[in-house]
This record gives C-alpha cells, structure tokens and sequence, in this order.
C-alpha cells in the first residue's frame, strides 16, 4: 500500500484504487448501522443511533432518518455534517425535478443524481468525497417500492435488503440468510429489528437507541413516510422478544 | 367536497360595449371583422393592458375563525373564451390558499415555484408555513423580478396558528397590503371593491360568509366581461375545507 497516493482524491494509485474513497468508506465503518429491507407492501429503514447522551435535548428532529421528498426518505450512516449538505442536495434536486416536470421524481434518477454530485468530489476539484452512506428508500408508479444503497464512491446498487455502517458485513450475512421475497411491512420490521440486536455492540436495545422509519402506501394511493415514535418502539421491541417488558412496579 | 350552488340574481346588467364604440362607420367586407376586433387594443384611449389579456377576479374575507377566498372561472384571450374551469386558487397547505389573478401563464409558473419554495421549507422546518410567513415569500419572491415581473397580483389567504384568519394582497412587484375585513385583486377589482364593501359585516360564520363572498364575487364580474363564467369558492374553517363551484352567469 503506497502512502504516496493518499494524499489526492484525484490520483490512482498503481493497484488502480482511489485511496480516499476508501478511507472515506472506513469512516462510515465506525459509525452507527443502518439497515433497509424491501416488503412487499413498503420498504423498512432501520438506523442505530450513537449519541446517545442523557443530556442530549431529545426534539422531534432525527439523527439516521430524513425525508428527502413525499415519496422518498433516507437513512444515514457517516458524518452528519456531511450527510446534511447531501441531503440538503437531494431535496433540492427532487424539487427541481417536479418543478419541471410537475410530477414526483423518480427514485432511481434521484440517487443517481445524487451519486452523479458524490462522484464528482472523486474526481475534479481536489475535495474529499463525502464521508456518507446512504439507504434510500422510495416508492413511484413505474418501479413501486425501491430501496438503493450508495457509497461515497458514488456507486449505487438497488437491493432486496442491505446494511451500512458499523457491522455491515456481519449485518448483510444474517440478512442474506434470513431475507425472504414478498414479506409484509411487519415481518420485515420484525426481521430489521433481529438483524440490528444481533450486530448492535449494547448489549440490550432500547427505544432511545433505535430509529425505526417505514415507507408505505396508504389506502388512499398516496405515499407516507412514518417514523416510530419511542412508545411504539418499545412496544415492538418487547413483542419480538428483543426486550423485556419493564416491570411493574407496586 | 365539491358542491354546484345556483344564487338567484337580478337581471343582468348591461355589459360594455368597447368593441360597438371603436368599429368604424364603414363596413365593407366581413373579413376584416378580424382585423377590426382588434380596434380596441389599437385606440390609443384604450392601450391593451397585460394584466387584462386573460382575464380574472380574486377575493378573499375574513370571517369568525374562518376565511374565504373565491374566484371566477374564466380563461380568456382577450374577448375569446378558451376556458371555463380555470384554477386560480390553490391549496398551499391545509391552512394556508393563495389567489392568483393577472396573466394566467404567470399564475400557474409563480404557483409551481411557490410549491417548491414551501415544500423545501416543510422539509427542513418539519412543519406547515405560517400564513404571514408564507406572504412574506410571495413578497420576496415577485421582488426579485423587479424588473422583468410576474404578471400577477397574488390574493393570499390563511388561518394562524391561534386559527386567526388572514388576508393579504400584493401588487406584481410585492407590495404588501393587510387587511382586517377583505382583499380583491384582477380585472374585476373596481366593481369587487365596491360590492364587498357594501356586503361585508365582520365576524361572519361560515356560511354566512359563503354567501356574502359569493354574491360580491358574482355580481362584480357581471359587470366585468373579462371575468364570469361562474365562480370558485373555498370557506376554510379549523376543522374543514369546503369546496364549492357557483353557477352565475355563464359569459
């Protein structure tokens, strides 16, 4: 491994790697896990939340989950400052588009735009890439329900299921196992829930760690993002057994 | 829900006759009816003016925890019809409407902007924008074409956080105008000003302000022959939207 060819995004190195763009990927390695799995009838996003400070002011804002429009929401895995400049980006994008075409843009042209601005800083300019990997799960009438990983490379795949973040090789081992086609939202959640505790380093999962978001159709025909609120996360995760029910106290 | 209410009325009034004045005495062949519609715009007394090309008629009341705002109908080409189900007010969130009156290409593109400016606001705010708020981007927004202007005169309607009403008007470079009682704008905004002034009373509830919006709305654009062709009127309290399409005078 050469030193000499770290210090550029814009240079090769002689095994043909991008040193950068890797180093950005082991930053993304340290920070909290995020897992997104398709259902039949939505697209689930799971994220782990780091700081997790009691003196932390616990608003409505998140930390792992964002909607980037109507139809499409994200989840994080990274540097926030950074995440937040691409999110900013993507909406700004997703805008535009309805602006010209007067309808919802569609998921996969919005990653790709959004990967078209990432792989630029891989390039050109001599800035470092962005430290962020997204999962962004979305739903429009040509595909229906997608989910799409990307990397700061740029690279975007679609996928069944994946995982970013802390532990994600472990994550998409279990998830490789465990993925079933045509699950509905709650067997997926369930699924999510089991894949996070398994590669979670805490020892036990507690609603102020997690973040849990779903992407679904109402029966109105209109998409809705919703993200649980802590009770109903503590309910989850005491039905599927991640948890104990907290005692009762006389 | 979309309801279709008939008022009666008395009968019409007589219309202006611009185009009888301006044709010559002489007529010597049909084709140049054509050419001689146009003597109107031509007559250097009556110069054409873009903000009367196609034709409009925005209102809005404040009532008692509640607004309206109403429209008419009519897509024109100068005397032409081409449409009669023409939007001119539309729903920037549950509690918040604005009116665009003026040149309709510029209605629907300052709305499509608009759209984008408030949903980037929803999505990083995480909340609806307040009506005041909401009127001091439309300012915002028409002054940056201060030299090339919108052609339009927006008729902005909301309800506050407290469910206190809100109106607004501005003129195509974004001089606000605040009222407590009601707001007109379009071609038809003379005989709006008056009508509304006779019949508006404060602390209207809903339907008494359906009524009193809907009979000022009708009988001004009577008067109006770029405006008609029946009217739009949204009564928005706290807890409804209620849609409803007038039948008037179908010219």
């Amino acid at each position: 491994m050469s030193r000499r060819y770290d210090s550029r995004t814009t240079i090769f190195s002689p095994e043909g790697r991008l040193y950068q763009v890797e180093y950005a990927m082991e930053a993304i390695g340290n920070a909290g896990s995020a897992i997104g799995i398709l259902a039949k009838d939505g697209v689930v996003l799971v994220g782990e939340k780091k700081v997790t400070s009691k003196l932390l002011q616990t608003s409505s804002s998140m930390e792992k989950m964002y909607k980037i429009d109507d139809h499409v929401a994200c989840a994080v895995a990274g540097i926030m400052s950074d995440a937040n400049i691409l999110i900013n980006t993507a909406r700004v994008q997703a805008q535009r588009y309805t602006f010209m075409y007067q309808e919802p843009m569609p998921v996969e042209q919005l990653v790709q735009s959004l990967c078209d601005t990432k792989q630029g800083y891989t390039q050109f300019g001599g800035l470092r890439p962005f430290g962020v990997s997204f999962l962004f799960a979305g739903w429009d009438k040509n595909h229906g329900f997608q989910l799409y990983m990307s990397d700061p490379s740029g690279n975007y795949g679609g996928w069944k299921a994946a995982a970013v973040g802390a532990n994600n090789q472990a994550a998409q081992s279990i998830l490789k196992q465990d993925y079933k086609d045509d699950a509905t939202r709650e067997e997926v959640v369930q699924l999510a829930i089991k894949v996070l505790s398994k590669t979670m380093d805490s020892t036990s999962l507690t609603a102020e760690k997690l973040e849990l978001a779903e992407v679904y159709l109402t029966p109105s025909g209109s998409v809705k993002y919703h993200v649980h609120s802590p009770d109903s996360l503590t309910k989850l995760l005491v039905k599927h057994g991640v948890t104990q029910p907290a005692a009762e106290t006389s | 829900e979309k309801e279709e209410v008939r008022l009666d009325f008395p009968p019409s009034h007589r219309r202006r006759l611009y185009l009888v004045l301006s044709l010559p005495s002489t007529f010597p062949d049909f084709s140049s009816v054509r050419k001689s519609s146009k003597l109107y715009s031509e007559n250097p007394k009556f110069p054409m003016s873009i903000f009367e090309y196609n034709g409009s008629a925005v209102v809005a009341m404040v009532g008692k925890n509640c607004f309206a705002i109403a429209s008419d109908r009519r897509l024109g080409v100068q005397l032409q019809t081409i449409a009669t189900d023409f939007q001119r007010i539309s729903k920037i969130h549950d509690r918040v409407f604005i009116g665009l009156s003026g040149l309709a290409t510029d209605v629907q593109t300052l709305y499509q902007r608009l759209v984008f400016r408030h949903k980037l606001y929803q999505l990083r705010e995480e909340r609806d924008m307040k009506p005041e708020t909401f009127a001091s981007l439309v300012s915002a927004i028409l002054y940056e074409k201060r030299f090339g202007p919108y052609l339009c005169q927006p008729v902005i309607a909301g309800l506050g956080d407290d469910n206190k009403p809100f109106i607004c008007t501005m003129d195509s470079i974004g001089a606000k105008e605040l009222a407590k009682d009601f707001v007109v704008s379009g071609t038809a905004s003379e005989s709006l000003y008056g009508a509304c002034e006779a019949m508006y009373k404060p602390d209207m509830e809903a339907e008494e302000l359906f009524e009193t919006i809907s009979q000022a709305l009708l009988s001004s654009v009577d008067r109006d022959c770029l405006s008609g062709w029946g009217g739009h009127v949204y009564i928005v309290t706290p807890t409804e939207i209620k849609e409803r399409i007038l039948k008037g005078r179908m010219d």
